[in-house]
Parts: structure tokens; sequence; C-alpha cells
């Protein structure tokens, strides 16, 4: 902490010797097109500055140069469809008149993640997909995060309306740790959670200027984590994008009523930015949605890997409520309740001699499995979810190229998230707040991001307690020991299950009327009795036997940069930084080991790049150290070359490392789930406290009649990955279309699995399911092709498609891979058609193959699907304003992307926005 | 010309939306859940068996007006029924016009205990001793717990049994089910073996020895109360009260005579202390205990119950309930025989080891009170026998 404390001082201090203001002069000018091209919204920026204006519908714009700013300079015009056009000023009264060409893709747009300096698209060294303001404001999407869904190689995760989960390469799922999203500069995941929380609480849509996504391993710049790749959303500059904006999408979803009754969906999006001076800007943005989410209500029956069944992954197998007396399903809370009747049964027997006979030929004498009577998650989950964002931002100009920024953006929401259960995310608030310090060729940024999981608890563990709590399955006294009463759900149940048996009823008629009886009284879902258990449930924090998290981790950054290239470009352009970050667990023993009090865990890095251009070759090298105060240190280089094969041909070769520390949760939770094995971290801290030298743990599967295994571990590592890619990105065919290919190699190791092994205690036998690194080298590959194409008239086409394989698992090997083989995304639009181009519409198909999705939570085949999603809008030019319909799954063609998670159907919206040009 | 111009722009996106779509058919939702199917039902139920036999038709009748037949006519439950056909009526004396006159409900009680809530094919019956205890659909005392029934006990040792039952023809598959034929209606039994003994008058030196025996026990584990306890399952070889005395005048004899008395006075003086029950009261407990426990199978071991056809008709020992005391010791020596001309057992003897000569069953398998063998209560068998056995 006092580390963080001297850098904010730092910050302080930068800022009040820097008191001197220069006048500025304006200049004035218009950019032009021959060929139709939308003018507005152009960027006109001073080369080698942050300072820059846009252009208005008619191309004109007008920009304050302060007198720092030496004549001559260069002005820098770029924007969607227009090949960036630099034009030299040379005194104040030049006549600025830059005639501008239209493009005909997105390919020279400038994009910064690639080598964390600004690099034409064309010309990046690693893969890149860039989405722009334009296509955030044509895509046909009620979110702008689905866009990054119809990007090449990428994977979405649903885990609800508002909760969705960006991947590439891969282990996808919700709370992907491989994947880093960092948003206006700050790492996105929650802190204690452990999931990127950015489509919930990050930016509203009106103040994305534009996201950048880097497939594949990327911690060699933007460090731990990022093994799969890194989202960078960026926001709008209040210098750069001033006014008042508005956006509403008004719409309807679960329109065929088939998981619920129609319902509205709406979402409100606020920008005001103003700039008051040359020196001083601002900016205000909200966002508001609510609507009923999707619902997940997958009812198969679900086995669970167990220490008896054998099974490594869970399956979904025949099976239902009234013909498996054990059944369990996915979106069921409650039924992971298991018990078997069979010790009952032999104590009635006991009593009973006479029927000891009988009871003993009931399932040959073998166990009898029975779970409690679960709730389905439309029963216990408030179906409104509601979302709201807001944030802003002070910009103080200390020089014309330096500037200062106070930023926070704070988000709250209700949501569903699939970890390794399902929780319902209530009212979780999380806010990220920076202070950062940006010059042409340096810049200081410190954050912190502050999670509170308000009243989210755990719907498995909600549903489990709440049947205890209504009727224990068997009471245990206070030492621990099982004490069967009379009123026990399992003992009614297994002397009703027993009295059928003695009609001659069929076994699972006997279930079904022994259910009956267990379950007399139960609580309806929606009635007082139900909701005063279940709100006592959720309200009592894990640590004293309620579902409730009080999570409130946070984490502290501090970060700078500076690009030396001035000094060294005669060698190469340097690079080098440095960051340090902080994170302090605080569960209160509900989440992590933390019951004595938070737990800090502090890391830092740095990193250096350089990069030369030899001829038509550019190469870069960099190297990034890092090391965390649990784990070793640890280097990652990345070599990079970009060979110009010919003018907007380029030939990208790249080796890349990247690795990531376990995550907080690897490293310190202590939760028990679901089925009720115990997450621990992996950590030695936990040997110790689960006292493996008297108790060893022993690994699972046991096999019958074999001897348990003791299980050894060793040291807990970070886990790394390799890769290697290559790629090709053009422009052909006159400037047309746009292609690029790639293809990857990558190796993982030390990969991080979870692993179950068994303990007996004094206190029974329980599971442990503990994060260790595999001794198997996990490798994949794919391969992804992209080409947009304009066909003139405004019309413009796009169709990608990649691939990514998982090789060379050993047996029994669960990876999580979870991506599909091939997918594919087709787009069609025009960007300016009828009268005036007033008239602009795309749509955008989607396609993935079906595949085995594996996760703590589920595991199963996720079938193939599509998705058609269309938008089409009409401009006001007059009043700066559009209205527009569109559709999310257009055709109502349910889908789920992951077991577990949600069926999402069509959203049709009605769009109003001003001025959000 | 300008109409045209609309329509080309207006056309083409709907054809490429319309190509759009053909690229995908449509998308497999998450399916409900698979019921696990039920066993297919093959085959005709008991009832429809029954009702359709015309060598059933008493029992047919008896069935109907028992209110069985939604039972047996149930193909989702799991029976077995040791069906007594017209011939099994005859033999046992139930003709039409006693079933008429029967009360259903006690038509519906007899019924009952020849049914078993379970599939038993004639393979799952046992053929060794003890034999399988299958419980019936009686419940003789609801009030108390559900869980109550009254067992029977088929076998396949000595030929086909339920009880002491010979059962004629076994496995005819119903949907439901098993059909075996029985010989006879086998009676469920209403009393506990206690309750025999204490009011036999031919048994009152057993029951004294039983009492005797139960000296210094809590009630709970004394021997009357296993008798009288429903969860137990035993047999009594019960000495009558002649084999009582005559063991009792030899023992009261040899100890006067080693006193010194003259044998004449001492046979006498035996003779009249043997001839009240009161004598036992004067024995030592322990004596008591080691020969009432020598006639008895079941408290602390495996509920057994036999019939005679259960027992070998080669020399055989069973253990008694002295070897839960003493584990080595070799029990009773029991052989039967068989008819001849009958199924039934027509002779068995039991020697103690400690008897010069085996102990012979009185063979009458008739109710009580005339019958002496095969007795059959609630918890157990009592067989009359014309000797003690002696454990040494």
């Amino acid at each position: 902490m006092r580390r963080i404390a001297n850098l904010l001082a730092t910050f302080v201090l930068v800022l009040s010797s820097t008191v001197l203001f220069a006048q500025t002069t304006s200049i004035s000018g218009k950019v032009r097109n021959s060929s139709g091209l939308n003018l507005g919204s152009l960027s006109v920026t001073i080369k080698g500055t942050t300072l820059g204006t846009t252009t208005d519908e008619s191309g004109n714009f007008r920009l304050d140069v302060p007198s720092s700013v030496q004549f001559p300079f260069t002005l820098v015009v770029s924007g969607v469809g227009a090949v960036t056009q630099e034009f030299t000023v040379r005194s104040a009264t030049d006549v600025i008149d830059i005639e501008i060409l239209a493009t005909a893709t997105l390919s020279d747009e400038i994009v910064v993640s690639a080598t964390r300096t600004q690099t034409r698209a064309l010309e990046s060294p690693v893969t890149i997909e860039r989405v722009g303001l334009s296509t955030i404001r044509t895509a046909p999407s009620a979110n702008y995060y689905d866009i990054v869904g119809n990007v090449k190689g990428v994977d979405l995760v649903t885990s609800s309306l508002t909760f969705k989960t960006v991947t590439t390469r891969g282990f996808a799922g919700s709370g992907n740790t491989r994947f880093t999203q960092i948003m206006d500069g700050m790492d996105n995941q929650a802190p204690g959670l452990n999931f990127s929380v950015g489509s919930v609480i990050g930016l509203s849509e009106l103040d994305v200027e534009s996201m950048e996504l880097l497939p594949g391993a990327s911690s060699a710049l933007y460090g731990p984590g990022g093994m799969n790749g890194t989202l960078l959303i960026a926001s709008k500059n209040p210098f750069k994008h001033e006014g008042l904006s508005f956006q509403s999408k008004v719409g309807i979803m679960h329109t065929d009523g088939r998981y619920r009754n129609p319902s509205p969906y709406h979402n409100y999006n606020f920008r005001f930015a103003k700039k008051i001076s040359e020196k001083f800007a601002f900016k205000v943005t909200a966002e508001f949605i609510h609507a009923q989410d999707w619902l997940a209500d997958d009812q198969r029956n679900y086995i669970r890997p167990s220490a008896s069944n054998g099974l490594t992954v869970g399956r979904i197998a025949p099976g239902t409520r009234d013909t498996d007396p054990n059944f369990n399903a996915p979106n069921s809370y409650g039924d992971e309740t298991t018990a078997d009747i069979r010790g009952v049964l032999t104590g009635i027997g006991a009593q009973a001699p006479f029927l000891q006979p009988f009871i003993n030929s009931i399932n040959a004498n073998g166990p009898i499995n029975v779970s409690r009577s679960g709730y389905r998650e439309a029963e216990l989950v408030d179906p409104n979810t509601i979302n709201f964002k807001l944030g802003g931002s002070l910009n103080y100009r200390i020089k014309p190229d330096l500037e200062l920024i106070a930023a926070g953006y704070w988000g709250n929401g209700n949501t569903v998230y699939t970890g390794s259960d399902r929780y319902s995310l209530k009212d979780l608030r999380m806010g990220q707040y920076k202070l950062e310090l940006n010059s042409r060729n340096w810049g200081l940024r410190a954050y912190t991001t502050q999670e509170d999981a308000g009243q989210s608890y755990n719907l498995t563990a909600a549903a489990r307690i709440f049947n205890e709590k209504w009727k224990p399955t068997v009471t245990f006294n206070a030492a621990g020991e099982p004490t069967p009463q009379t009123t026990d759900w399992l003992i009614q149940y297994a002397q009703s299950y027993l009295a059928n048996k003695l009609t001659g009823m069929e076994d699972i008629d006997a279930h079904n009327g022994a259910r009956v009886v267990a379950d007399q009284g139960r609580p309806l879902p929606g009635s007082p009795e139900f909701k005063r258990i279940y709100d006592q449930v959720r309200r009592t924090p894990i640590s004293e036997g309620g579902a409730l998290f009080l999570d409130k981790t946070s984490l502290y950054a501090v970060e700078g940069q500076y690009n030396l290239a001035e000094y060294t470009k005669k060698f190469a352009d340097v690079l080098i930084g440095g960051n340090f970050r902080r994170f302090v667990l605080n569960s209160q023993g509900t989440l992590f080991i933390d019951t004595a009090g938070t737990i800090p865990i502090n890391e830092w890095g740095a990193y250096i790049q350089a990069s030369r251009h030899i001829g038509k070759v550019t190469l870069n090298v960099s190297g990034r150290y890092d090391k965390n105060e649990n784990f070793k240190g640890r280097l990652t280089p990345r070599v990079t070359a970009v060979i110009e094969v010919a003018r907007n041909n380029n030939i990208r070769v790249s080796y890349q490392t990247a690795y990531r520390f376990p995550s907080t949760q690897q490293q310190y939770i202590n939760l028990v789930v679901g089925g009720g094995e115990i997450l621990i971290g992996g950590l030695p801290v936990f040997h110790k406290i689960y006292e493996f030298d008297k108790y060893p743990p022993y690994d699972l599967p046991v096999q019958p009649g074999q001897t348990p295994k003791t299980s050894t571990f060793s040291t807990f590592k970070p886990e790394s990955v390799q890769s290697i890619e290559v790629g090709y990105k053009a422009l052909l065919d006159n400037e047309r279309l746009l292609v690029d290919v790639y293809g990857y190699l990558g190796e993982y190791t030390n990969f991080i699995v979870r692993r179950a092994v068994g303990q007996n205690t004094p206190r029974g036998t329980r599971v442990l399911s503990i994060p260790v690194n595999s001794t198997a080298k996990v490798k994949t590959y794919g391969a992804g092709f992209s080409g947009e194409y304009r066909f003139g008239r405004g019309y413009f086409g796009s169709l990608n498609a990649s691939t990514d394989v998982l090789q060379d698992i050993p047996e029994g090997f669960v990876a999580f891979f979870n991506a599909p083989r091939y997918r594919y995304n087709v787009g069609v639009g025009n960007y300016g058609m009828g009268k005036d181009k007033r008239i602009s519409f795309s749509t955008a198909l989607r396609w993935q193959d079906a595949f085995f999705y594996e996760s703590d939570f589920t595991s199963g085949t996720v079938p193939a699907f599509f998705s058609l999603d269309a938008q089409v809008m009409y401009k006001f030019p007059a009043i700066k304003s559009l209205i527009g319909i569109g559709a999310n799954n257009l055709l109502n063609q349910y889908y789920v992307t992951a077991l577990g998670n949600p069926s999402i159907g069509g959203l049709y919206y009605v769009r109003f926005a001003y001025n959000i040009l | 010309m300008k109409k045209i111009q609309i329509k080309q722009w207006l056309l083409k996106p709907v054809y490429m939306m319309a190509a759009l779509v053909v690229f995908a058919a449509c998308n497999k939702d998450v399916p409900g859940p698979t019921p696990i199917a039920p066993a297919p039902i093959v085959g005709s139920s008991i009832a429809t068996i029954i009702n359709s036999d015309p060598n059933y038709s008493l029992l047919k009748a008896a069935v109907t007006k028992a209110g069985l037949v939604l039972i047996l006519a149930d193909s989702t439950r799991n029976l077995t029924l040791f069906a007594p056909d017209d011939a099994a009526f005859a033999a046992s004396g139930v003709s039409a016009d006693v079933i008429n006159a029967l009360p259903a409900a006690q038509l519906a009680a007899i019924l009952s205990y020849h049914l078993v809530p379970e599939r038993l094919p004639a393979a799952a019956i046992g053929t060794v001793f003890p034999n399988r205890q299958t419980p019936s659909f009686i419940n003789p005392a609801p009030s108390v717990s559900a869980l109550l029934r009254l067992t029977n006990f088929p076998s396949a040792n000595n030929g086909a049994w339920l009880n002491n039952i010979p059962i004629k023809a076994v496995d005819r598959a119903a949907s439901n089910g098993w059909i075996h034929t029985v010989a006879g209606l086998v009676m469920p039994p209403q009393r506990f073996v206690w309750d025999r003994i204490d009011t036999d008058p031919g048994l009152t030196y057993l029951k004294a020895a039983i009492k005797r025996a139960d000296v210094g026990s809590p009630s709970a584990s004394s021997l009357e109360g296993a008798l009288k306890n429903i969860g137990a399952n035993v047999t009594v070889f019960a000495p009558t009260d002649a084999a009582m005395q005559m063991l009792l005048t030899g023992l009261i004899y040899q100890q006067l005579v080693g006193q010194g008395m003259p044998p004449g006075d001492a046979l006498a003086a035996a003779q009249q202390a043997a001839s009240t029950p009161d004598i036992i009261a004067t024995l030592p407990v322990e004596t008591m205990r080691g020969i009432v426990v020598y006639h008895l199978f079941g408290p602390g071991l495996p509920g057994r119950r036999a019939f005679t056809n259960n027992f070998s008709p080669s020399p055989t020992f069973y253990p008694t309930v002295l070897n839960s005391v003493l584990a080595d010791h070799p029990g009773v020596l029991i052989q039967v025989s068989f008819g001849p001309n009958t199924p039934f057992v027509t002779a068995a003897t039991v020697k103690g080891v400690g008897n010069a000569a085996a102990a012979n069953f009185l063979i009458d398998p008739r109710p009580e009170p005339t019958g002496s063998s095969d007795q059959h209560y609630l918890n157990g068998v009592l067989h009359k026998i014309d000797q003690v056995l002696l454990p040494q």
C-alpha cells in the first residue's frame, strides 16, 4: 500500500508543477471526397500528439493548436472507410483542403495493441482484429459486446443476457482466466471472482471508441494472463469526441413464450462530453439495461463424476425426476444432494429381522441412491436482469502533449454466472478508478478495482441448504454424527419406499411414492414459506452455513511505459515498461481461506520491446519478466517479423510465449460446491490446513477392489504457453478486398487443472479438488481466414472461418478445451444507400460446430448452432438522429453456448440514436 | 425508371439475406429429459390367468370376493402368487359354499398369505436350510407399523414347499410375476409360539422350564420374551409333559440313590416329586437354561423356522441356540422320512448328544389344539417330541 501511496503522490506532484499554458492558434479545414464517402466523424489529429477533433457531416473541422506545437506539423485524417491521409500544415493561414480516398475496407485502420505503439493494422506483426466505431454503429447487436462474437476465431460463452465471456483459441467458459480483458487501460477481471466483467461492468456503448482483439499468447506485452488472447476496449477521449449523445434500444424478448412470457428489453445509453477549454474536458456516460433474462432450463439427467462411479467427466444420461430416483439436472438445484437409503433399510432390517431377507434382496443389497427434490432455475432466480453503468473522466492537458486523466467506471447489476456452479450475481458492484498521465512518448497509470459481490450467492448451495432447512436429509448432532430422526427426509423416504416395495410396487413407483411422502409440505416456489427460508439462506454468509458471498476483494495496480524511440532510433525503436499489482483478498472466509483477515498478493513485472526495419522486414523483439510473491519469476519473450512482400501485402511470423500465475482462486479458494466437494487453493499452505500429513489424500477414482493410491503433489507453478503463428494480410483487387489468413501452433506446459482427491478423516470421507499442474503437454493448433469486400454503392460483405483443435491429449485428461472445431461468420450490408444514402443495413450470420463442453459445472455436447442478426437504419441528418430496427437471432432459433447455460432466443428491438456519429 | 432503381436496391439485400439463411438449418435447442422406459409388459397378468384358467375357478371366486383382483391385475407390480387350484381348495376342505360363507376380510387374509411382493421364480427359491423368508401381504398390526408383515417360507429342499404345503407346479409366468400352484391352502398363523406353550395342557413342564431358565434375565432378553416377539423366528422342539416327567424322575432318582436312599423308595419319591411341574422351580437356573436352549432354533442365530419337510432325510446335525454360547457344539441330529404314498413327512427323529436314543417327533400336522408337529405360529414352528434332548 505504501508503494502505491508514493506513486500517487508522484502524480500529484507532476500535476501541480505544471502550470504553464500557452496560447493557442486555431486552424480549420475541409475534407473532401469525390466518391460519396461519408465525410462525418473522420478523425483529424496532429501527428505525434493526442490532439485532435472530428469532422462534421460536411467534412468541416476546426482545431485549436497550442503554441507548443510548432509549425509545420502534420495532420492525420483517418476514419471508417477512408484511406488514412497525412497533410502538412505549414502555417495557421494555410488552406487546408484534404482530398480523402475511400478505401475498400477497414484495412488502413491504426491499431495500438499489437505492439503498444500505433501501427497500421495491415502491418501488425501478430493477428489482430479491430472493431471500430463504424462497426459498432452499424452492427446488428442489441449490445456492443456481442459484436466481438462475430469476429473470426472468437467464441462467446453466454451465461446470461448481460454476462458474456469472450475467448479465442480454445478453453472457453465463463470466467475464463486465460483471456485478459483490458478496459480503458485497466484489467477488467473481478479480482476475487476471477471473471472479466466487461459485459456487466465496463464501458457503456456510446463511450466505446474501439475494440482490439489479440488472439493468442499476448502476455509479453500485457502481463501474466492473456495466454489465449487479450481484448482491449478503448474509450472515447472527451477532447476528441464532444457533445451529447443518446441511444435507446427498446425491444422484446421471449416472443414465443417458450421459456418466459414475452417481455420487453430496455437498453439506454447516454454520453455527454465537453471540452471546456483546450486544457480541460470531461465526460459523463451511463448505460441502463433491464430485461427478463434468458433462462437456463436443461432438465436432462446429469451424472456427476464421483469417487464411486469412476467418471472423470460428467455426462448427460437418460432419466427424469419420475424415472430416476437419483435424478439431477444441470439447471435444477438442490437435487445435487444424494444419499444412500441402504443404511436406513439395513437399520429397519435389524429391528424387523423378518424383513431382512427381503430388504437384502432389493438391488442385490447394493446402494440405493436417491437425490433430494430440486427447484428449477426459473423458480429460484429473479428473472429481472438489471445493469447500470456509470462512467466519466476529467481530462486535463498540462501541456499539449501531456494529458492527465482521472476516470472512473462503476457498475451495478443482477445477472447469472456459470462457474463451478451457477451463481446469482445479485447487486454485484464493481468500480474501476484510474489516474493516468499520457505523454507523447510515455505514460503512467495507477488504478484500482473494487469489487463487491453484493448479495451474490451460489444457486446450488442455496437450494441444497434450503432443502436442509426445510427438512434435514439426516439430522446431525453437534458433534457432527448422524442422529436419524423419524422426521428426517431420508428416513421418511426409506420407510415409505420399503412400505411401497412390500406391496409389490415397481421399484420406480415405490420411489416416486416415497418422494411424495418425504416431500409432503415442501414449500412451493413463490410461497411465503419458500421465500422466507430461501431469503434467509441466500442472505446468510457461506461461512455461517448460508450461500452468500461476502467478497470485497480489490486490486491496486500501477504501470508505466516509456517509448525511447527518439533516443534509440538509430539502432531500433525501443519501448520499456513496468507494472506492480497488489490483490487484497477479502471474502471473510466465504470464498477464500481468509477467515483470519485479508490476504494480500503482490506481483510485479517489467518489459522491453525493440523493433527495427531492415529493408522490407520489420523485426520486433520483446521480453517481459514477472514475479508473484507466491511463485518464481518468469521471463516471456516474443519475436515477430513482418515482411512486406508487396505493397499492402504482408506476411507475419511470430514466436510468442505467455504465461499466467494461478488466479487468486487457484491460489486461495476454500469453497464447498455443488456435489459436496471442497475446492481448495493450490498453495502449500492448504496441505497444512487440510492436514495432509495426518490424513494423506489419495487419488480418485478408486477402482473397485483396488487399494487407494496416496496422492503426491509437486510444487504448484504458473502455466505457460509457447505459440508460433504465421499470417498473411493483404489488400487486393484495387483495394476492395481485405484478406487475412493465419495459422498457429500452441503448446501449454504446467497446464493448470483441478484434480479430485479423497481424504479419510475422523469426521468422514471428503473429496478435495486441488489445482495442480498437468504433466501432460497440451498442444493446440488452428487456423483462420477472413475476407472483406466492398462491392461498391455502399455494399460490403465479409466472410470468416476458423478452426481450433486440441491434439495429443492423454487418455482421461480433461483439458476444458471447449472450442468448436469449425465456426464461420458471414455478413453483408450497406453503409449508405437510397436517397442521400440515408438507409443502411447489416446482417451477420454465425455458425459453429457441435463440440463437447467440459466444465466443473456440467459437461456434455453443445449442439451446432447458427444465429442470424440483422439491422436496418434510417438517418435523419438534419436532427443528427437515426432510427432503426434490428434483431439478434432473427429466426428465434434457440441455442446454448455451453451446457447448463441459458437458451438464447430472438431479441427484436427498435433503435433510436441521437448524435452517435 | 426511378421505381425500378428503388426495387433493385430493395431487393438486393433481400436476396443476400435469403442466401444467408439457406446456409443454416434449424438449431437444436436443449432437448427435454429422456425418461427411462419401464420394462415392457409381457404376457397376461396374474388376475387374467386366474380368471381364464378353469382349474382356478375357486381361487377366482375367492380373489374376487376378497377384493384382491386389482392388485393381481396391476401389471406394474412385482408379485408371486402361490396359487391354490381347485384341487388344493378341496384338499383343504374349502368348497365354493365355504368361500361364499367366509367373510371377505378373512378370505382376503388367507389369500394374502399366499401372495409375495417380489418376483420369485422357482430358481430363486433356495434348496438349503434355513429357508428363504419372504414377506406376504398380511400386516398383522398395521397400527404398530406399516412395515409389519407375516412371512412365509418357500423352500426347494426335498421337493418344493411353501411352509409345509407342497408346491405342485412352478413358474407360470405372468406380466406381473410368477404363479406357483400349491397343493393346499397355506393358513396364516395367528398366535405366538408362546401362546401355545402357555396354554397347551401337555406342555406345562416346558412352560415351567422356560420360566425357570428366565429367572434373572431381563424380560427383553428372556426366552419367554423371544417366544412372544413378532420379530423372532424360531423352531421349538417341545418335550411333552411325559417326556419331562421321565427325565426329571430319572434325575431325582439318581440324586436320591446317590444320597443313599434305597432304590425302591427313591423311585417312588422321584415319581412323586416329578409329578408336578413345580419341582422345576427348585432346579438350577443354569441347568434349565442349558436344556431349554438346546430345544430351540432361533434367537441369537439367523432366523430358522423349520417345518419337518425342511429337514434332511439323512441324519444331519443342526445347530441350536446353545451354539450361540458353545460355538463348537455339534447341535442336534435330525432325520426325517417322507411317504410312502404321501409327499409329507411321516416320521422324524431328533437326538441330543447326551441322549442314548433319538426322540420321536409326534407327527400330526393338523391345526391346534390337536396337532403336534409343524404347528405354525407368528414367530415360529413348534414340534412336540417324546424325549428331552440332552446337550451332553
